[in-house]
């Protein structure tokens, strides 16, 4: 009884339908759900609109998606420059996943994916690597020129590698947690105060559940803010990786 | 916290949220972004176009303005011109005709005064010959006497003299 009061019991997962294969435990669950209505009804809104050929006198809906892919292109090109087109599927649709996955969370009764370390942090690993391919394959050996801060004396350059190294390596970490973290708080606040509002007598309860539809309201800016924080920062780890300094 | 206690559900959700990612970027990629990344770069386009076409149809239309504020000119000169021209005839003609006019006013006057002259000797004359009859008459008739052929005429002709005289102060 007192696990179900903890306002961390809805971050708890449980199986609907479960898949083993060899010894990996592949089970659907509510979040993995949730993931997919998220990502079902972006894809959704872009099919609305591409249907029948995107109009050259754009909709409300068309509107919007027009502006979001172009709010990414430009980030792209700001973070990574001109050869950032490259890399635009990838950021847009990294994007749009985070933003489905925070959102759909939001709805009473669902999950976000994005409260789970594990899920943030593979991304933010999936996310390093690839920069490290992107600046090996794109500048060879020259590449860990990255770790000497131009304008570092020459002297200074055994204490600067280890610092770099660990600021490299802090990157995905700060990746994963920032998103995780923000998601985790929030529907941690949310929880607490609607068990305060129905656990508290009728005469104060509604203020608890009042701030509950004020937080929800924030929370959706933090959903959106976040997926833009994770996405820039991916575009600047890889935009790092292609001009170096 | 049981996203660090679940460690069993670790596997599927690191596994269907790389899959679905991956799946999604497959979708996005092939037929979700194309449309609308098109349609904005031909709008980018025909935006531009329409730009470039607007700032050409501008600038032959200040040419066109040129030509016309030219041939507008000299269309007003010529206007202007011609209205000397048809006032410069017309002035001539009025002149002409005034002229003409007056050459003929000149002329009927003329002919008129010598018709009046004319008449007025015709009629002075006739007046001499009945004043002459009739101051003969008169006199013969008050006198009772012949006078001679030479006195006779000189009275006559004064007579007639005084005659005229009294006619021309009355006149």
């Amino acid at each position: 009884m007192a696990d179900k009061e903890s306002p961390l019991h809805h971050f708890e997962l449980h199986p609907i339908i479960d898949i083993h294969l060899g010894g990996l435990d592949l089970s659907i669950n509510k979040a993995i759900i949730a993931m997919w209505i998220g990502m079902a009804v972006v894809y959704g809104l872009f099919m609305v609109v591409g249907k029948n050929g995107a109009s050259m006198i754009p909709g409300k809906l068309q509107s919007m998606l027009e502006m979001s892919l172009e709010f990414i292109k430009g980030m792209v090109k700001e973070f990574i420059g001109d050869e950032g087109m490259k890399y635009f599927n990838f950021v847009g649709t990294l994007f749009f996943f985070i933003l489905c996955c925070n959102l759909i969370g939001l709805i009473p009764g669902s999950y976000t994916i994005t409260s789970q370390l594990v899920v943030t942090g593979t991304f933010a690993v999936i996310i390093f690597v690839m920069t490290l391919i992107i600046g090996i394959s794109k500048h060879g050996g020259h590449f860990f020129s990255i770790l000497v801060p131009p304008g570092v004396p020459k002297i200074m350059i055994p204490v600067m590698v280890p610092i770099e190294i660990i600021s490299m390596l802090a990157r995905p970490i700060s990746l994963s947690v920032r998103l995780f973290a923000n998601m985790t708080a929030g529907h941690t606040v949310l929880a607490v105060l609607f068990g305060l509002g129905l656990s508290a007598p009728m005469w104060i309860g509604w203020l608890p559940l009042g701030f509950t539809v004020i937080i929800n309201g924030l929370e959706i800016a933090i959903a959106v803010i976040q997926a833009y924080i994770f996405t820039t920062l991916t575009c600047v780890y890889i935009g790092d990786v292609i001009k170096l300094h | 916290m049981p996203q660090f206690e679940q460690v069993s559900v670790f596997s599927s959700l690191i596994f269907w949220s790389v899959i679905s990612f991956v799946a999604l970027l497959f979708l996005l990629k092939k037929f979700a972004f194309p449309p609308i990344l098109e349609i904005l770069e031909v709008r980018e386009k025909k935006i531009r176009d329409d730009i470039e076409g607007a700032a050409n149809i501008k600038q032959e239309a200040e040419k066109l303005k040129v030509e016309f504020d030219l041939q507008l000119k000299t269309a007003h000169e010529k206007a202007n011109d011609i209205v000397q021209l048809a006032h410069d005839a017309s002035k001539k003609e009025t002149e002409k005709a005034l002229q003409d006019t007056q050459g003929k006013v000149r002329q009927m006057i003329k002919e008129a005064e010598h018709e009046i002259q004319v008449s007025r000797n015709k009629l002075l004359s006739e007046i001499r010959g009945y004043t002459a009859a009739l101051t003969i008459a008169s006199t013969e008739r008050i006198l009772k006497k012949t006078l001679d052929e030479k006195e006779h005429t000189r009275i006559v002709d004064e007579t007639i003299e005084e005659v005229i005289r009294e006619l021309e102060k009355k006149a």
